[in-house]
């Protein structure tokens, strides 16, 4: 089962699959197919996580040899928003799980000029305000463009409590920095890594994760 | 954890190695096989006997030896013998009548065995050529001396001698020579009265005496025959009866302890996804299309968590690609991996075990229940080689009901080399009794993932019965 290491923050147990799957990825030799099929490995365990967090309503069904069932149902609408580029790697995971999921897009890069984030796109569904949200970034380091993301969501009218941001590796300071905006919203992880270096890489980490997901 | 008595104990000699033949606590009904010995002159018409009886018992895994597999291999001055028509094969140190023994006997200890396969074209067994047999509920001898040694008559359940004339026996073994084997008249006739005639006299018909039954050896003995099945179904149900007892006594556990906390048993953690789910599992309303991408995405949580404690290798360092070295990462390798489905409701795994492991071995068995008796019986199996070199084997099944296929498929697991400890089981739903028996089959001792548990409590009170009925895989394949 998962553990709360932070207050909203779900860690993925750490077993010997889920620490051996990150030594995979992490490894600098480890193919581009090897490093894309164990990514999602993990990517698929995260959104199975975070939809663990949805809400339920009892149901009874009605079983092939006439007795019922007290089962329960899915309630509430899930939609992905993926943060470009490196959180699209994301969206097959949700859609492995969820068949017909919507999916926004927010496109968030460095301004040249002041090296500050700066939103350049965003495309979202209609009635976001209505939906579960699962923000998509595999990597939460200063937590910056994560931040500028979510104010973008919650402008649209998302409950900061009903969004989810799922990622692969963070930080404690990454996680200081994003709760410190947004104390409510979740965060589903799977690793905590040491923290940050000099230019604000995750240490370890792995390097640049849409990097290696679509290029090398 | 529950108490075990002291002489259930896993008995363990000083240096640690566990006794092999305490791993398990069930008795698997190929270990116990229901050997017919056939014997009678040659040309008396035993083979005809022997797949007459094959025919009519219908029961799988019924395995036919002919002695004349047993040939003693001869050297080269035998062998010029032999060419010539000159030397004597009806004498019964013709045959390895100790490997015979041998053979036998292990085969009814369950074990493993290989026949010889003996060339009658160079007088000699053909070199690493044998047939393997292994697992046979019912094992026919057949040959002119099968009934010939004292010590290998012990080892008969029924003992059936084929009696004919001895001018019939010329007469079909004439026919058989020159039709069949292209042999000449003279020649046949010479080694009749040389060699198969006095030793028939000499060896063959004195061990009618031997036999439990004698049966004539006429195209009409179709009455004698089927006295002899009768007895042997009789024998055979009897033997089957006691297998389903002994497997129903394994589930009378009387310290029940919870299944929840077996340290052996994990349960899929009842979150609110997996508990909607199941329930939508279970809608009869259900449509296929609905129905099998759910069971795949539960499936592959359950596979996720069988393989949660897969072994770490190593922890040799790593460098990622910002040149940041990690001194000691858990190494894990999914090569060491197989899966063994059950034909066919494992198959449903099947999806998402390629998701998981893209490049698994898959083996299969095929284990199937008598309509009449509910005796699980093993019909066929694929299984990877080298068994006991995967440091974890999955074992996939749908469902477990009463247990008895499972308990089984596990003993053929471990007689071919897997350890107990390295074989997973993973199921989609089990009863509590169907799991106490896996369970106090193998020492309490075999891990098994499991999505939904029905506790024996329920079922007593009528409720959940439909995990008695084998649902799960007639719907995802669509038919019954």
């Amino acid at each position: 089962m998962s553990t709360q290491p932070f207050k909203n923050v779900c860690l993925l147990p750490q077993t010997n699959q889920l620490t051996g799957l990150y030594t995979i990825i992490r490894d600098k030799n480890t193919t581009r197919p090897d490093f894309i099929f164990y990514a999602d490995r993990i990517i698929r365990l995260l959104v199975e996580e975070g939809l663990d967090h949805l809400p339920v309503v009892k149901k009874t069904v009605a079983t092939h040899t006439g007795e019922n069932y007290e089962g329960v149902g899915f309630q509430g609408n899930v939609c992905g928003v993926s943060i470009v580029r490196a959180g699209e790697s994301m969206e097959q995971g949700l859609r492995d799980c969820c068949r017909s999921v919507r999916i926004g897009k927010i496109l968030i890069q460095r301004d040249e000029e002041t090296a500050m984030p700066k939103l350049f796109y965003e495309k979202l569904p209609e009635d976001i305000a209505d939906r579960y949200v699962f923000l998509l970034d595999p990597m939460l380091a200063t937590g910056g463009s994560a931040i500028m993301a979510t104010d973008v969501l919650i402008k649209r009218g998302v409950k900061p409590e009903r969004i989810f941001f799922l990622n692969l590796i963070c930080c404690e300071e990454g996680i200081q920095n994003y709760h410190k905006a947004f104390p409510e919203v979740n965060i589903v992880t799977g690793c905590i890594d040491k923290g940050l270096n000099e230019q604000k890489y995750l240490v370890p980490g792995l390097g640049d994760f849409g990097d290696r997901y679509y290029c090398i | 954890m529950t108490e075990i008595p002291s002489d259930l104990q896993r008995s363990t000699n000083k240096t640690g190695i566990v006794n092999k033949h305490l791993e398990s606590r069930y008795t698997p009904p190929w270990t116990t096989p229901y050997i017919i010995g056939i014997g009678g002159p040659s040309g008396s018409g035993k083979s005809s006997v022997a797949s007459k009886i094959v025919a009519s018992i219908n029961v799988p895994w019924t395995v036919l030896i002919s002695m004349d597999n047993f040939y003693n291999p001869l050297n080269e001055e035998e062998r010029q013998r032999a060419f010539n028509n000159e030397f004597d094969f009806d004498e019964p140190q013709a045959i390895d009548l100790d490997l015979v023994y041998e053979t036998i006997s292990n085969l009814k200890k369950g074990k493993k065995c290989q026949i010889p396969v003996y060339s009658f074209v160079h007088h000699n067994r053909v070199p690493n050529k044998h047939v393997t047999i292994y697992g046979a509920s019912v094992i026919i001898i057949e040959g002119i001396y099968t009934l010939y040694d004292p010590k290998l008559l012990d080892l008969m359940d029924l003992k059936i001698y084929v009696d004919a004339d001895l001018d019939i026996c010329l007469a079909r073994r004439l026919s058989r020579d020159i039709v069949s084997r292209g042999r000449d008249l003279n020649g046949c006739i010479d080694q009749w009265e040389r060699f198969v005639k006095p030793n028939a006299v000499k060896h063959v018909i004195p061990t009618m005496q031997n036999a439990d039954a004698i049966i004539p050896s006429m195209s009409d003995n179709g009455i004698a025959i089927k006295l002899l099945v009768d007895h042997i179904n009789a024998k055979l149900e009897k033997k089957s009866l006691e297998h389903v007892k002994e497997l129903i006594q394994l589930g009378n556990v009387h310290d029940i302890q919870s299944l929840e906390n077996h340290p052996y048993i994990h349960i899929l953690p009842k979150t609110n996804q997996v508990k909607a789910i199941i329930t939508m599992l279970l809608d009869k309303n259900t449509g296929l299309d609905d129905y099998i991408f759910y069971f795949d995405r539960i499936a592959t949580l359950l596979l996720s968590i069988a393989l949660d404690d897969i072994c770490i290798e190593s922890h040799d360092p790593i460098t990622t690609s910002l040149n940041i070295t990690i001194p000691n990462p858990a190494h894990i390798n999914f090569d060491n991996i197989t899966a063994i489905n059950m034909i066919r409701s494992g198959d449903i795994f099947i999806h998402s075990l390629k998701m998981t492991l893209p490049n698994v071995s898959i083996g299969k068995l095929l284990i199937q229940s008598d309509s009449m008796t509910g005796e699980p019986q093993l019909h066929c199996k694929f299984l990877p080689p080298h068994l006991e070199q995967f440091k974890k084997i999955l074992l996939l099944e749908a469902q477990i009901i009463n247990g008895a296929s499972m308990i089984m498929a596990i003993q053929v697991l471990l007689e071919y080399g897997a350890k107990l400890e390295n074989i997973n089981v993973v199921v989609y739903s089990a009863t509590e009794t169907g799991l106490r028996r896996v369970l106090n089959a193998f020492n309490d001792e075999v891990k098994i993932c499991v999505a939904m548990l029905i506790p024996e409590k329920e079922l007593r009170l009528g409720h959940n019965l439909w995990c008695l009925t084998r649902f799960i895989d007639s719907k995802y394949f669509g038919s019954k």
